[in-house]
């Protein structure tokens, strides 16, 4: 299987795998030269066993708009991304310097907000937040951290260098199908292996549950720990079962679950009602607790906020974590960075221009077709301006909503994320990519070797979110000599 | 265990034992069919009788030809007992408790449901529909003894076979009962259905073996109904399913169900039976199995939500 430089290889931009000659990069020659030697049929067969062994294994996300079918088969590109492990360990100080930073400040935001009167950070920017919970100012929760699940997204831009896009600290998904990848990677490719030394991501459970069972308010080495979910309709309902699985922990929906007049939580089992001591919550806020939240929900459990507030139960991500999952606070993160750990940010950001501040305004609205404007609160991809593909009309429509609520939009350069050999319809060709590590944090910081590399199989495109059609790639750190 | 799951669990082998005992039961029907003497009809409906669909079959087709009647049971999916609906219902309980089960469990249970979507679409002749429904049943088995071989003797495991004898015994009953219905032509001896029967539950085999090479009704009816080894003996069922019982938490109000249908069990005589009231027997262990069933809701499963749409699908 060639991969065919001439064939409309963009040179302006980074490619994980070729340099700008379009010579393999020392790290990515095995791989290459394996690459290259298999032949088209073998190719094409395994190719063929990976779709089988996606659609056996059930390995799935919903799409939301696929109405009525919940098994959209998780697209996988079988070219792998290598990225050298002294690079690594550089970004993986920059997540945990990052992530400590981000969960001070939550706690400080909550609590005495001494970076606001430090004139850090500035207060209106929490104005009409919608991830700011009145329902938490002054909790702390134990060793000081809101977020103990992060997925940051990196892009690597033109310079070879990775900078942060953005701080997932409310529900994170793709854990799973990192180590999904990994798994469907030695099954249909060992012998590419053989030639690499390749860290190893299957820890990540043990430390997921490690990081859980660190909340526990009750003594002893085997906490109840219980992964709630909204459903199986939910677009990452394979995750969660799968790492409930992985860590031996229960699955429940919100109906599973009571809180009496005890403040304590507790699941209902052919036991009768059996204490939970922890809970990794795959809901939004808004659903948690009908309580305190919204009361029409009824994924969440009456009286969670309850059981937490008293210290009865840990909730991981904590309620309020969202705040700092924003992409105007993010802006701030290297201030912050600066202000709680007298450090200097190891990881970039991408430069950003806050619609609330009236300059950077007025060069956001000049030049909304060279920039990609985001809403503050949103995921998945949705609701964004990409200028430089956008239409008059969609330009104009964001004009007005910058306008009509400039608290809520911020906007970055479009960069030119790097791209990496991956086989698509017209063969082997480049395609977008980013990078998704994810970073846990209790008593403890950890990252994981690598993470999931999104890909926008669409070509030329820049959207790499799976509910937007991305697919993803595993993912080598690779150590030492090749 | 959650209670939810527990019950998940139970109807997930009971949809997937449906599955297979209904495979099963037209893979020996039909054989029997063949068996026919020239110029003689089979009644494809007393198939229908056996899953007590045969007035819902009649809303939806005109006549109870060997194709409809094939149509109706393996793949329609009106017929929330067809065989592609056990299996679509199993495959969907299996997602909601995947988490207790051996991982690779669930691409078993999947590589099942693609199977099957993709062998039961269209018209199955008789010689493709043998092979097909075998399919089924060797992949059907392959779960059972990835679970058995794989799974801690722990709650889960002990749900789903409390949920396989449940069904298991339902079917055998249910057999029994339409005895008396299936037609056969009138020159055939009382023998021929007796031994039709017992390879309907796949019984023939062991029955000549340990009981008698001559299938009469008065052993036959012995046997399915009482036969504690046979393992698709109501009997049988039942005693597992008290064994299984006790490694639950607090089963007494089960048990309790489980004894006095024992108990109903063990007063039938097969050479009375056989000659008359074998039907009103039958409805009665249905009613006992009824309260079993409602036992094991109340002590175990009451605490969540109904699965609502477990419920439709028991008939």
């Amino acid at each position: 299987m060639k991969i065919d430089f001439e064939n409309n290889w963009p040179k302006d931009i980074y490619d994980e795998m070729l340099d700008g000659d379009g010579n393999p990069r020392p790290i990515a020659r095995a791989l290459y030269d394996h690459l290259a030697s298999v032949g088209d049929d073998t190719f094409s067969s395994r190719l063929a066993a990976v779709d089988t062994a996606i659609l056996t294994a059930g390995i799935t996300f919903t799409v939301y708009t696929d109405s009525g079918n919940i098994d959209r088969a998780w697209p996988f590109d079988v070219i792998p991304r290598v990225i050298d492990a002294n690079e690594w360990r550089v970004v993986e100080k920059g997540l945990k310097q990052r992530l400590h930073a981000l969960n001070l400040f939550i706690t400080d935001i909550y609590n005495e907000q001494h970076i606001v009167r430090d004139g850090v950070f500035p207060i209106e920017v929490l104005k009409d937040s919608k991830n700011f919970r009145q329902a938490c100012i002054g909790v702390r929760p134990r060793f000081g951290v809101w977020a103990h699940v992060c997925g940051t997204d990196l892009v690597r831009h033109s310079d070879g260098k990775f900078y942060v896009l953005e701080d997932n600290l409310r529900v994170p998904s793709g854990v799973s199908y990192m180590l999904e990848n990994r798994q469907l990677m030695k099954r249909l490719f060992p012998e590419v292996f053989g030639r690499y030394r390749i860290l190893p991501v299957d820890n990540y459970t043990a430390q997921l549950h490690d990081t859980l069972a660190s909340l526990s308010p009750r003594e002893g080495d085997r906490p109840v720990i219980a992964v709630l979910t909204p459903g199986i309709y939910n677009s990452a309902y394979f995750e969660h079962s799968y790492l409930a699985q992985q860590m031996g922990a229960e699955l429940v929906e919100g109906m599973d679950l009571v809180v009496p007049e005890d403040d304590c939580v507790y699941m209902k089992t052919i036991d009768g009602l059996e204490r939970v001591d922890v809970i990794y919550r795959r809901i939004d806020d808004d659903f948690l607790d009908p309580e305190v939240f919204r009361p029409d929900s009824c994924l969440g459990v009456p009286g969670l906020m309850r059981a937490w507030k008293a210290g009865n139960v840990g909730l991981a991500n904590a309620p309020g974590s969202g705040v700092a999952d924003d992409k105007v606070v993010y802006a701030y993160v290297p201030r912050m960075i600066e202000y709680y750990l007298g450090e200097k940010p190891i990881l970039p950001n991408v430069p950003s221009y806050l619609c609330m501040i009236e300059s950077e305004r007025e060069y956001v609205l000049a030049n909304l077709d060279k920039l990609v404007v985001k809403p503050a609160n949103e995921s998945g991809g949705y609701g964004m301006l990409i200028g430089p593909s956008s239409t008059k009309a969609e330009r104009e429509m964001f004009r007005e909503l910058i306008l009509g609520n400039p608290r809520n939009y911020m906007a970055q350069p479009t960069l030119s994320l790097s791209t990496a050999p991956t086989f698509c319809e017209e063969g082997i060709a480049s395609r977008h990519l980013d990078l998704r590590p994810f970073v846990l944090q209790s008593n403890k910081l950890h990252v994981t070797q690598g993470g999931l590399t999104r890909v926008a199989l669409k070509k030329g495109s820049l959207v790499v979110n799976s509910s937007q059609g991305g697919g993803s790639k595993d993912t080598w750190i690779v150590e030492g000599e090749y | 265990m959650l209670s939810r799951v527990a019950e998940s669990l139970y109807w997930m082998a009971r949809y997937m034992e449906r599955a297979e005992d209904t495979a099963r039961l037209i893979n020996a029907v039909t054989l029997m069919s063949l068996d026919m003497p020239a110029g003689a009809e089979f009644g494809w409906d007393s198939l229908l009788k056996v899953a007590g669909l045969d007035q819902y079959f009649f809303d939806h087709y005109e006549e109870a030809d060997e194709s409809s009647v094939m149509r109706f049971l393996i793949s329609d999916e009106k017929n929330p007992s067809s065989i592609m609906a056990s299996i679509t219902h199993a495959r969907e309980n299996t997602r909601t408790f995947r988490e207790v089960l051996p991982w690779e469990s669930w691409e078993w249970v999947n590589e099942l449901y693609l199977y099957a979507s993709k062998e039961l679409d269209g018209n199955l002749d008789r010689r493709i529909r043998h092979e097909v429904l075998q399919g089924i049943i060797r992949r059907r088995q392959s779960i059972v003894g990835l679970l058995v071989g794989t799974m801690s003797r722990d709650p889960a495991l002990l749900f789903l076979s409390i949920g396989r004898n449940m069904e298991r015994a339902d079917m055998t009953s249910r057999i029994l009962d339409v005895s008396h219905a299936l037609i056969l032509p009138s020159e055939a001896s009382d023998d021929l259905l007796w031994m039709n029967i017992l390879k309907a539950l796949s019984a023939y085999q062991m029955y000549r073996r340990h009981v008698s090479v001559h299938a009469c009704s008065r052993r036959v009816i012995d046997f399915l109904l009482k036969d504690r080894s046979f393992p698709r003996t109501v009997a049988h069922c039942l005693s597992e399913i008290s064994r299984i019982l006790t490694g639950l938490p607090d089963p007494e109000p089960v048990l309790a169900a489980v004894s006095k249908a024992i108990a109903t069990l063990d007063s039938a005589d097969g050479t009375a039976l056989a000659k008359e009231g074998l039907h009103e027997f039958v409805d009665s262990m249905q009613s006992e199995m009824n309260s079993i069933h409602n036992a094991l809701k109340s002590r175990y499963f009451s605490l969540s939500h109904p699965a609502e749409a477990s419920e439709t699908a028991t008939q």
